[in-house]
């Protein structure tokens, strides 16, 4: 098990530093200078205060100095915890960035990505058993999840927000809510969530359904299953072995969504106003602001990591294959 | 009948939910901060949209980067712009004025008071003046230009006495942008980096309003709190302002704005909305106009060529480009007539006291795509095999165009100029670029045509002919930044805009003689093709707040846009009544 551990671990640090090379090149190859973009905001009328101005933000960013050096101050920030200044939002530091709008994205998604994934799983698997279900729900959830995510959203806003008055158009909080820890402003921030909440849950459930079913069929039409139906196994005993089976391609597609959170957030964020990494994301890249955008990737990065870390370990414990193999059980 | 496993599932639904609840009223500051009320009065609270795009920076004044409304609801200025009016208006400043040839003479209003309850004095006016002196300050170059010590003299009086003959456009231009802050504050900034760094955390003031810190929140919403005491009503200067708090919201989108307003969460919103004529038509929405254009002019959208590349460097070739675009059909069919064509020289409505109606007659330029291409031919241009435009050496002409990518209404504007522009055998074609890609390619000349709008309304067109004549190039370093994107090098012109800029402004024979030529150099050379005014896209509901600006009632501008409250913007916000005092009242 240990040896098992460190060589992930070992993996996994091999992968952070590609990772996050390739976060640092990624911005630094797009075309365009973010400060000329700023300079063009500011409209300095005199060339030679522009040319300081200019100046100045290039050294404050490092930019005036070659790539290499750039890179090599990136990491030496990185390591003391800094992850730089915005450039759109200056002088606001990116951590500040993230900080603030993190709350907002890990509270909508992190419950919407578990509770579809355990809401579709399930319906998934009575669906594969029960004609009924699979003549009703996945044809549901098939429209749900081919329906273009955007629209989808725009028209909840639209019928719950505009037209019924149901729920808010956006934001987190009403905006002239007071700001506390107190019942009122929780109701109002969870009468913010419902929309976009339902919006994530709905079309992520009918896919993990849809992703159940199949693969509970196919198990269940596997050797191993027909081997125990003619063993005289009840049909019980076989579906709970076939629903073990299956889910453990779920349990990688859910590191996997929790990993790519911000990708996820991004349309969600911008529909409904709300202003968590995603839309951070969104304003970054198109206002080339590097250092935003090397911060949220890191960000990223790091949950991709993590979650598939994670789900090594939730493999050795759920997947007896995996920990024979592991023990060396598995050779030859 | 409910199963163990199934209430166990029930309960880690009910847990998720709550927990990511409390992330979120964690996250957006609401543990810590203890309330008696729970909501801001809707009533007496004024909520605006359409000037942030992505968090709020913080409160620096020196880099277009503060919280909207920072600029003329804390700082004020010492002399405000009234565009519709065309004149300046006292403001910190009882008097503000030319006192000589190289000398500027302000004297500032007693009794004003900073929000931490200093005397607001004429030493403070010096400071302000004076940070300027680091080499990061916006109006750096005409801060050299000021003999030291800057003279005060009481609490009240300063003068600015000039070494050389003083930029006087610019130093007026100065004057009523330059926000006012606190020396206690500002003592701080102490090198040319802390300028752009600067950032307190609640910002004094003199103005009528000053932060709510606790309402404060970087990612969705500025909240300014109205001060008990305002010199401005104190001094029967301007109507005390009936909004008890502002709030700002940060914007998503277009689409939301739209929504919001729809909705009735905003009062006031400063996007563009597409078909919004349709919601004014219905009586949804007001507009300052209640029919075209709806909206107040705000700058020049123009087809800017690059001069530099064949064929667009021939004036000739450049005028027949303006003679085949359809601006009718672009502002009736694209814009739905929310804005207004532009005349020949590009002057926006409030500098038409500017325009030479005798030299736009000779010169302006009409829709006549058979004119255009009669124009061309004649002046040597070929027709190559498909029966379109070639150049004179018989090559072939095929022009790009870009606009920012998503930009749908400067998209459609693109496409009807490529359609138009080929009945009169001219051809081009879109190009697709992101804004990013769009801003670098025009800052360094890679662009053969695009449609662009960077200078805002203000007090003297100088700024429009800085922005189109001003000379040299620079093709390192900033690239063109701020001016003459279309890289076009005529030095009578530059000369003149120079001149004007240094013409005293009692002169006005000399002003109004240089901008004649200068919109003569224009129309004749077309360095740039003016379309369409763009409007101060201001969409207000009377649900909360009645009294807005209109044609036919209160002319002041509708905008949070930073530089438009010290136009005429906080007058709106001062004379804006709240429906509940109204029906109260009746």
């Amino acid at each position: 098990m240990r040896r098992y551990l460190l060589r992930k671990l070992g993996i996994y640090a091999l992968t952070f530093v590609a990772a996050v090379t390739i976060d640092w090149m990624i911005p630094h190859l797009m075309p365009g200078n973010p400060v000329r973009a700023l300079m063009a905001r500011i409209q300095i009328q005199d060339p030679q205060v522009a040319q300081h101005v200019y100046a100045n933000y290039m050294r404050s960013f490092n930019l005036d100095l070659p790539l290499w050096k750039q890179y090599l101050y990136f990491w030496a920030s990185l390591l003391h915890g800094d992850l730089g200044t915005s450039i759109m939002q200056f002088p606001s530091p990116v951590s500040s960035i993230i900080l603030h709008a993190l709350p907002y994205t890990l509270g909508l998604l992190v419950p919407a990505i578990l509770l579809s994934w355990y809401v579709g799983n399930k319906l998934g698997a009575m669906a594969a058993r029960r004609k009924v279900l699979d003549n009703t729900l996945l044809p549901i959830g098939y429209v749900m999840t081919a329906t273009p995510y955007m629209w989808f959203a725009i028209v909840l806003v639209y019928v719950f927000a505009v037209t019924l008055s149901w729920a808010p158009v956006g934001l987190a909080y009403s905006p002239t809510a007071v700001r506390g820890f107190d019942t009122t402003f929780i109701g109002d921030v969870a009468h913010h969530w419902v929309l976009p909440f339902l919006s994530l849950f709905l079309v992520s459930c009918g896919g993990w359904a849809i992703g159940m079913r199949n693969l509970i069929i196919y198990e269940l039409e596997s050797d191993y299953a027909h081997y125990l139906e003619a063993l005289g196994a009840p049909q019980r005993l076989v579906r709970k072995y076939a629903f073990r089976n299956a889910m453990l391609p779920q349990v990688t597609g859910l590191a996997l969504a929790i990993g790519a959170i911000i990708a996820g957030a991004l349309v969600t964020e911008i529909v409904f106003s709300y202003p968590g990494l995603g839309y951070q994301i969104y304003r970054a890249i198109t206002n080339e602001d590097y250092f935003v955008i090397q911060g949220i990737f890191l960000f990223i990065i790091v949950g991709v990591l993590l979650a598939n870390f994670v789900v090594d370990i939730v493999y050795v414990v759920v997947d007896p294959r995996t920990r024979i193999g592991m023990e060396g059980g598995g050779q030859a | 009948m409910v199963t163990r496993r199934k209430s166990r599932a029930l309960v880690w639904v009910v847990v998720a939910a709550v927990v990511s609840l409390m992330v979120v009223t964690v996250g957006s500051g609401g543990a810590g901060a203890s309330y008696k009320a729970k909501q801001y009065p809707r009533a007496a609270t004024l909520i605006t949209s359409g000037t942030q795009w992505g968090n709020i920076a913080g409160m620096n004044p020196f880099t277009h980067n503060w919280a909207p409304g920072m600029v003329g609801l804390v700082n004020e200025t010492l002399l405000r712009y009234d565009p519709l009016k065309g004149t300046y208006i006292p403001w910190l400043a009882k008097s503000a004025k030319w006192t000589g040839a190289k000398q500027y003479t302000v004297l500032i209003r007693p009794n004003v008071f900073w929000s931490d309850g200093k005397l607001f004095k004429g030493g403070d006016v010096a400071f302000n003046v004076n940070l300027q002196r680091f080499s990061t300050g916006q109006w750096n170059n005409l801060w050299q230009n000021i003999q030291q010590p800057i003279v005060v003299k009481g609490n009240g009086l300063i003068i600015f006495n000039f070494k050389t003959t003083p930029n006087y456009v610019q130093w007026r231009n100065m004057i009523w942008n330059m926000p006012m802050i606190s020396p206690v504050q500002g003592k701080s900034i102490t090198t040319a980096q802390q300028l752009t760094t600067y950032n307190p955390h609640i910002p004094i003031g003199t103005g009528p309003y000053k932060l709510d810190v606790h309402g404060f929140d970087v990612t969705t919403r500025v909240v300014w709190q109205k001060r008990a005491h305002w010199w401005a009503a104190d001094q029967g200067v301007a109507p005390s302002p009936a909004p008890q708090y502002i709030i700002d919201l940060v914007n998503t989108s277009n689409t939301n704005s739209l929504s919001a307003v729809l909705a009735g969460v905003e009062d006031l919103n400063n996007n563009y909305l597409p078909g919004v004529n349709k919601l004014v038509d219905a009586k949804k929405v007001h507009t300052y106009f209640d029919k075209a254009p709806y909206m107040l002019s705000a700058n020049t959208a123009w087809l800017e060529p690059n001069t530099t590349r064949v064929p667009l460097n021939d004036p000739v070739f450049r005028k027949a480009l303006a003679m085949s675009i359809n601006l009718d059909k672009i502002v009736r069919d694209d814009y739905q007539n929310l804005v207004l064509k532009a005349n020949s020289t590009g002057l926006l409505p409030s500098w038409n006291g500017y325009v030479s109606k005798a030299a736009v007659k000779q010169f302006g330029f009409t829709y006549n795509p058979a004119a255009a291409k009669a124009l061309l031919l004649k002046n040597g241009y070929k027709l190559d095999s498909s029966g379109m435009i070639a150049n004179k050496d018989g090559s072939k002409i095929d022009l790009d165009i870009s606009v920012p990518q998503g930009w749908s209404d400067w998209e459609a504007a693109r496409d009807m100029i490529v359609a138009s522009a080929k009945d009169a055998g001219i051809r081009m074609h879109a190009q697709v670029k992101d804004f990013n890609t769009w801003l670098a390619d025009i800052q360094t000349g890679k662009y053969d045509t695009v449609i662009h709008n960077p200078y805002q309304i203000a007090d003297d067109p100088w700024t429009y002919w800085n922005g189109i004549f001003h000379l040299p190039v620079i093709t390192t370093g900033t690239g063109q930044t701020f001016a003459n994107y279309e890289r076009y090098t005529n030095q009578t012109a530059w000369n003149l805009t120079q001149k004007l800029d240094k013409t005293p402004p009692s002169n006005t024979k000399a002003i109004k003689a240089l901008n004649v030529q200068l919109q003569t150099i224009l129309m004749k050379d077309l360095p740039l093709i003016p379309l369409w005014y763009n409007g101060i896209w201001a969409q207000m509901t009377s649900k909360y707040w009645t009294n807005w600006p209109s044609s036919s009632g209160l002319q002041t501008i509708p905008c949070m846009w930073g530089g438009y409250l010290q136009m005429t913007g906080i007058d709106t916000i001062t004379h804006v009544k709240s429906t509940r005092a109204a029906t109260s009242a009746k």
